[in-house]
């Protein structure tokens, strides 16, 4: 057994060991320092002989030539170009008793890699600038067959053929489109886009297929998942009580941007410094979002320049990774052992977002007072953000809106029928009569008993007062846990709404009034002579004037959960009006019993009025009032009075109770609005240097902003100019700047090949990888500099190439020579992103919800209790419903600290920082996954139920169908055999046991699939085999 | 060895390997595969230890615990009223704090406040044969006293729960640092194939709760296989292992057989080598189904035993049922075994936040001890009892404030110095004045007594070597029996 386990191991080491580079043991080629030497210099020589002074020895000097050449301290010289051995590095590379590096480096050199060096050196000790931070010079294209050939294709066969190994033929037709789909749009082709590019036989089919899919708006939801992961784009802010932020816009801006092809330089400037634009547009200033995606905290005793310090840190580490493809972290504390990033570089990069405005603790707490966030607890947003238009949320409130008119059309119609209009006549004379005692339609309420509380407790030692014209006065703030009991005895009639009028001057007097004030709360009930109480529901609750409420960051409507008043500036009087869930009508011997609560109380009185309003705060209005009295009646007047009507009798309850519903999902939609976190410019805070990267040391120097010191083209601020955010972002995407092209070509390359041509995307500097086709990254990258940074360009260039083509299937014949496939005799098999696993699922199954793009994040099934970790506040995870449970999962509520399961099991990053890369594993957890959430199950039935409503003739064109759904191709006849069986042996379970079958039917919001139990469930089971295997997940 | 490669590991994903066996009947070879992929290198594989089947070929120490259970006081408990006796402090109750002592030190919540001293609120007793200071409302874990090595001289780097959860679990604030646990899950692998080899259990007090994230236990750079799998209190207790409503276990067994199968097919098409691996993972999943209901079915567990621990309800989510479970999963070859329990975060209501928290973990702490002892297990468990950080001398109103500058956590079992105490805070319980330990040297501690060189298990992220401790940390041997 053990010998079996490690042939495949040693395999293993082969390719770890290979997999760095592309290295054929045919003729003994010339060394080349940056494919060959550096590597290994970077690995074992620099941390002691590099970069960093601080940490240099021997006073010997490797990265540099000019050094290496110098005799050191003691007199010895390195390296002697063509002399190897007379150069001191040699002799004790090769010197076992007392080697370098040294035992205790744990890094041994190989046989191999000191006989490279010593090759080197007697070759002549070439130096190569970094291939990275080099100047980027399109390189010729090799001069091959036909000038037509696409030049990827050029430059790749042109590796292979040095190789003497052929390219991998074409893929056929329906797995190639299947491939292009998926990676151009995250969607597999339906049956009939299948069906289309296999009748088309014009010898530009493939293309013409690759043109529908990049202007499909499917390519710009894939493009986003990409870049947000690079963008850190998350939905809460990730340190301590992980609150939701508000900034689902941006994702939009991102999704539109990839959709409208923006140029990859506008893009940049946007993010950055979309703000600094001359006159900058709503989008642009969406863009700065990104600037504002770094994690943030609220945690009380968090010291705000401890964090604004982790913050900068942060948004240097992500803005060289995303642009530079570079690792500045390090050189947070130290300059950088492997690359010439040095700690001043991280300290000035960082001070080119010294202007963002941004809190270090989004609090104001007593150690730490913040005038500007005055008043915000747990549940408040994360300013500063920008109020913007939606398209989805104004498509939702515009449908909103004409299924409310849609409502009241019925509801006056209603008003009209014979029976109701009597009863509405009836209505009419009691009001008007009711108008004569009360002409302004609110009937002030003198409590017959005021009492202050504390639970159960009755205060008696601070009575309440009521004055003659029913003013209540507590006369000081109440404590926690205080509230205000009154009872009235309404003199009967009908009670709709209820009306607190809070007069804001606080009494005159020693007592203190702290503003803000906590939130009114005001519960009605009825008590009944016996005692007994019940509480009485409010529909809806608004006020003439109010401060905004928060539920972890979203913004509620109206008063109805919680009335927190307005500073009293004015000190005028303001008013809430809670509208009753039904009309109440008191009973003989019952009172009305209403419970205050507010700290900040100083007096109010309250009233009712038998009056209803379709809003509140139109309860008792003018021009109610006018339509109530007027002898003759406008048409419009009609409406109003067949509205308030409605409103006041709940003459028919469905039709009440339904217009508030509508009236709840209008609110939801915002007026079409919603917030979005933005890059504010502020006055600069200082950046210094800080030792060690400690915030509490101040001794290093200031810094300005500069580029990299490292990069070509260096910019940096003068006494008299500052440079700026829109500096950096156009210098970023200035032609003179190398390294963005580079690290952007080499990151898009791994979205459609697989592996990345400098595998370590994250890291194109020295302790990274040589590209495998060096030339071709170089030619990429100039032609995406060269195209005015035209990504929809490039990615055709890719998918449209030969190379991208060739079949996925393995080559044995490799195995030795090629093992990691770095030359591409073959495509790469590449598991889907977990977005697109849910994605592709959901579109098997016909379940995906492709109606709009954008929106708010929406909320796919989760296990319960997930959560129960968090607080700050607590809160609970509530799935969408219907409306959004089925979209795609570029719009998934991203939480930080607790990605939704799904997303963490399939390798989705927390996006914490900038994430370039994703793992890609394979683990029990993805089989869980695809087996037993909900989201799956419920797409398999929703997949068979799909099946069977298709009307095909018998079970195998049933099963060609599902393949077609599936994986877009027909089934063998061993897998449509061996399902069949399978088939039969459900319908034996499940003919057993209906039961089983009605609760398997039943998973998921979506309604009970329709057909026969049995057949049905049994075709379930077969889907989630179909969802579950790897060619599903997998894009070949 | 060498470490994991990221990008190797990318690469290798779609090459994994030029497998000519047909892929049926492969899952537990491709499983093992896939565990020893890792440590690929080039010197010849050592004979690695018994139950190790991680990227480390050997131990680089001797290896004296096999697992650790880290019982994690989230909140920071305060030193002052568990293992550090401060009768100075007492005698300066209510008085204002020396600022020789605090100036220029940062505080949290205490910022820009007069700085008093808050004496004790619970009094000490010398327990053992050793005589441990221990706070009387700890009296079980007293009884245990011989079997501590009590750390009283603990500093760590951060000062608010979130950035200090951080450190103490990876050694960093940097996001995306692998979890302790997942170090020890890479290097070492799992004893056992059909549980998650790191588990995470949390529980919450009734005062001092703050949130946690599944940041702690996460595997950062490293492959999500390594990372923490959270055991929940309602549903099922491991997300998605429960077969769907309407789904019996035969019936969910042919749907993974009938996906074998499909992929077997696959495979001979295509040669993708992941196949093999995904039929594994499948094989393994449906292990979890079986194993994970057994695990947590505590029907077996006889009464004397809940009561040991003081389970009231088995499985009711409590830190006793926990601790319970913690040792079945200990039994069962669970490699990282984390125990969160919210309950520490007194700024205020000091006194009844400490009571109701020893209340919750003092019996079943010692129980656990007690029950690995008596099965013979404790001699290879390593036990880490502590918090984030610990709580200021001075008061902040009826409570402490948070505090980094000297703590107190304690270690039993696997090869530690029992019934010792290391280290001291000087006579305020302000700071480590003896023998400091920070939280780089416990971590290098905890994977020597594993057998591991924290220095040699690293893995390469953005072209840098990254390790648990970074470029810090000493082995303490005054730790180490």
């Amino acid at each position: 057994m053990m010998a079996f386990f490690r042939s495949p191991f040693l395999i293993f080491s082969y390719i770890v060991f290979s997999g760095t580079a592309v290295r054929i043991t045919a003729a003994p080629e010339k060394i080349s320092f940056n494919r060959d030497i550096r590597p290994i210099m970077s690995d074992t020589c620099f941390h002691c002989h590099g970069f960093d002074a601080k940490t240099r020895e021997a006073g010997m000097r490797l990265d540099l030539r000019d050094e290496a050449v110098k005799p050191t301290k003691t007199e010895a010289l390195p390296i002697v170009p063509g002399k190897p051995d007379d150069s001191e590095i040699i002799s004790r590379i090769f010197d076992d008793s007392d080697p370098m590096p040294p035992v205790d480096a744990h890094k041994p050199l190989t046989a191999a890699q000191k006989e490279l060096f010593r090759r080197w050196v007697a070759e002549g000790a070439v130096y190569e600038p970094h291939w990275a931070y080099a100047s980027l010079v399109p390189p010729p294209v090799p001069t091959q067959e036909p000038s037509n050939v696409n030049p990827i294709d050029v430059f790749i066969r042109a590796r292979l053929a040095e190789k003497k190994i052929k390219a991998s033929p074409e893929a056929e037709k329906s797995r190639l489109l299947r491939r292009v789909a998926l990676d151009l749009t995250g969607l597999p082709p339906t049956p009939e886009e299948m069906a289309t590019f296999l009748a088309d036989r014009s010898p530009d089919a493939y293309e013409k297929q690759v043109e529908r899919l990049l202007a499909s708006p499917r390519h710009g939801e894939r493009m986003a998942v990409w870049w947000l992961d690079i963008a850190r784009f998350t939905d809460t802010v990730g340190f301590h009580g992980d609150q939701n932020q508000r900034i689902f816009p941006y994702r939009d801006y991102v999704i539109q941007a990839f959709n409208a092809n923006k140029r990859f330089d506008q893009f940049t400037i946007e993010q950055l410094a979309g703000d600094l634009l001359p006159n900058p547009t709503i989008e642009q200033r969406v863009a700065t979002g990104y600037n504002r995606l770094n994690m943030m905290t609220r945690e009380g005793g968090a010291q705000p320049k401890e964090y604004l310090a982790k913050y900068g840190a942060e948004r240097v580490r992500s803005v060289a990774a995303a642009w530079f493809g570079s690792t500045f972290g390090c050189a947070e504390c130290h300059d950088h052992k492997f690359d010439p990033i040095k700690t001043r570089d991280f300290y000035e990069l960082q001070s080119f977002f010294a202007d963002v405005k941004q809190y270090g603790v989004y609090g104001d707490y007593d150690y730490s007072r913040n005038p500007d966030l005055k008043g915000f607890n747990n549940d408040f947003p994360f300013p500063p953000e920008i109020e913007v238009e939606s398209p989805y949320l104004v498509a939702r409130h515009t449908r909103a809106q004409d299924s409310i008119t849609a409502h009241v059309t019925k509801m006056r119609e209603h008003a009209q029928a014979a029976a109701p209009a009597v009863r509405m006549a009836t209505w009419l004379d009691e009001t008007r009569a009711y108008l004569g005692r009360v002409p302004n339609g609110w009937e002030p309420l003198r409590a017959t008993k005021a009492e202050l509380r504390k639970g159960d407790k009755v205060i008696t030692e601070r009575p309440v007062t009521v004055e003659t014209d029913g003013t209540v006065c507590g006369g000081q703030p109440l404590a926690n846990r205080e509230f205000y009991r009154i009872t009235f005895q309404p003199d009967g009639g009908r009670i709709t709404a209820l009306r607190l009028d809070v007069m804001l001057e606080p009494p005159a007097g020693p007592v203190e009034w702290k503003w803000p004030p906590s939130n009114v709360m005001l519960i009605p009930s009825v008590q009944c002579a016996e005692g007994e109480v019940r509480k009485l529901d409010v529909v809806f609750a608004d006020a003439t004037e109010k401060a905004p409420r928060f539920v972890n960051g979203a913004e509620l409507h109206g008063v109805t959960a919680g009335w927190r008043l307005p500073e009293p500036t004015k000190r005028e009087t303001v008013t809430g009006v809670w509208l009753l869930a039904e009309p109440l009508k008191l009973a003989a011997g019952e009172s009305l019993v209403v419970i205050v609560s507010g700290e900040t109380l100083p007096k109010f009185r309250m009233s009712t009025s038998r009056l209803g309003a379709r809003d509140p705060l139109e309860v008792a209005s003018a021009a109610t009032l006018a339509a109530l009295t007027a002898p003759q009646r406008t048409p419009l007047q009609e409406n109003l009075l067949a509205d308030t009507w409605m409103m006041s009798t709940a003459d028919d309850a469905f039709l009440f109770t339904r217009y508030h519903q509508l009236v709840t999902k209008l609110n939801d939609t915002y007026r079409g609005k919603a917030w979005s976190l933005i890059t504010e410019a502020t006055q600069p805070i200082p950046v210094r240097v800080l030792p060690r990267g400690n915030w509490q040391d101040e001794s290093g120097p200031l810094v300005s902003p500069a580029t990299p010191s490292f990069l070509p083209n260096r910019l940096e601020s003068t006494p008299e100019k500052r440079l700026t955010r829109l500096d950096l972002a156009r210098w970023i995407v200035s032609p003179e700047n190398p390294i963005t092209a580079r690290a952007v070509t080499n990151r898009l390359w791994s979205l459609y090949f697989g592996n990345a041509l400098s595998a370590v995307v994250d890291d194109l500097g020295s302790q990274g990888e040589l590209p495998s086709h060096p030339e071709l990254l170089d030619w990429l990258a100039s032609e995406l500099r060269g195209s005015g940074w035209d990504m929809r360009h490039m990615i055709r260039l890719m998918v449209t190439s030969a190379t991208y083509r060739q079949s996925s299937s393995l080559r044995p014949e490799l195995r030795d020579i090629d093992p990691a496939n770095r030359l591409l005799a073959s495509q790469n098999p590449r598991r889907l992103e977990a977005e697109f696993v849910r994605d592709n699922a959901l579109a098997i199954s016909g379940l995906l919800d492709l109606r709009d793009i954008g929106g708010p994040s929406s909320k796919p099934y989760q296990p319960p209790g997930y959560y129960v970790a968090l607080q700050f506040p607590e809160r609970d995870y509530l799935a969408s419903d219907a409306d959004a449970q089925w979209r795609r999962g570029v719009y998934s509520h991203w939480q930080r600290t607790f990605l939704h399961p799904m997303l963490a099991n399939f390798d989705a990053p927390s996006r914490d920082e900038c994430a370039a890369a994703r793992n890609v594993s394979n683990t029990p957890q993805q089989a869980l996954t695809l087996l037993n959430d909900p989201s799956f199950v419920e797409a398999a039935r929703a997949f068979a139920g799909r099946i069977l409503s298709a009307g095909a003739r018998d079970e195998a064109a049933r099963i060609e169908l599902a393949f077609r759904f599936a994986l877009s191709r027909l089934p063998l006849a061993v897998e449509r055999d061996s399902l069949t069986t399978f088939l039969a042996a459900q319908r034996d379970i499940y003919r057993a046991d209906p039961p089983s079958a009605q609760k398997l039917l039943r998973i998921g919001l979506s309604p009970p699939t329709e057909g026969d139990l049995v057949e049905t469930a049994a075709w379930t089971q077969l889907a989630r085999v179909l969802l579950n295997t790897q060619e599903v997940i997998t894009r070949y | 060895m060498s470490p994991f490669d990221p990008t190797a590991h990318a690469l290798s994903v779609n090459r994994r390997t030029f497998l000519t066996q047909s892929a049926y009947g492969l899952g537990g070879i491709a499983y093992a595969l896939l565990q020893s992929k890792l440590s690929a290198s080039s010197a010849a594989p050592g004979i690695p230890p018994a139950g190790w089947n991680g990227a480390l070929r050997e131990a680089h120490l001797p290896v004296r615990a096999k697992r650790v259970i880290f019982l994690c006081m989230a909140g920071g408990p305060s030193q002052l009223e568990t293992f550090d006796w401060k009768p100075q402090l007492k005698a300066l109750d209510g008085q204002p704090f020396p600022p020789s002592f605090t100036a220029g030190q940062q505080l949290a919540q205490l910022q820009n406040m007069v700085l008093k001293a808050r004496g004790p609120i619970a009094s000490f007793s010398k327990r053992g044969q050793a005589g441990i200071e221990i706070s009387d409302l700890f009296p079980h874990i007293g009884r245990v006293a011989d079997d501590l090595c009590v750390v009283r001289s603990m500093q760590t780097e951060q000062i608010n729960h979130d950035t200090a959860h951080a450190f103490m679990n990876t050694g960093s604030i940097i996001k995306g640092r692998p979890s302790m646990g997942s170090w020890l899950l890479y290097g070492l692998g799992a004893e056992t194939q059909d549980l998650p080899g790191f588990i995470v259990l949390t529980s919450q007090g009734k005062t001092g709760q703050q949130p946690i994230s599944a940041r702690q236990w996460s595997s950062g750079v490293l492959p999500s296989r390594f990372q923490g799998i959270q055991f929940q209190a309602r549903g099922d207790a491991v997300h998605y292992v429960g077969n769907p409503e309407g789904v019996c276990q035969s019936t969910q067994r042919q749907v993974i057989e009938e996906v074998r199968r499909m992929n077997g097919l696959l495979a001979a098409g295509t040669h993708d080598p992941e196949i093999a691996t995904r039929i594994a993972q499948y094989e393994l999943a449906f292990k979890m189904q079986t194993s994970v209901p057994d695990l947590t079915d505590f029907k077996n567990e006889p009464q004397t035993m809940l009561d040991l621990y003081g389970v009231k309800e088995p499985g009711d989510g409590s830190y006793a049922s926990n601790c319970l479970l913690a040792r079945r999963l200990a039994e069962r070859g669970v490699r990282m075994i984390q125990l969160y329990h919210r309950a520490w975060d007194h700024h205020d209501n000091l006194e009844g936040g400490m009571k109701s928290g020893a209340q919750d973990v003092d019996q079943a702490t010692a129980a656990l001890i007690t029950d690995l002892k008596q099965r013979g297990m404790l001699e290879d468990t390593l036990i880490l009892w502590g918090g984030e950080f610990g709580r200021t001398p001075m008061g902040q109103g009826t409570g402490r404030d948070h505090h980094i500058l000297g703590f107190s956590v304690f270690m039993a079992g696997g090869g530690v110095k029992a019934g010792t105490v290391y280290g001291a805070t000087d006579e305020l319980g302000y700071r480590a004045v003896e023998n400091p330990v920070n939280v780089h040297d416990l971590h290098a501690t905890m994977l020597a007594l594993m057998g591991v060189d924290h220095r040699r298990l690293s893995t390469k992220f953005q072209g840098l070597d990254v390790r648990l401790t970074g470029i810090a940390g000493e082995v303490v041997k005054g730790l180490m029996a």
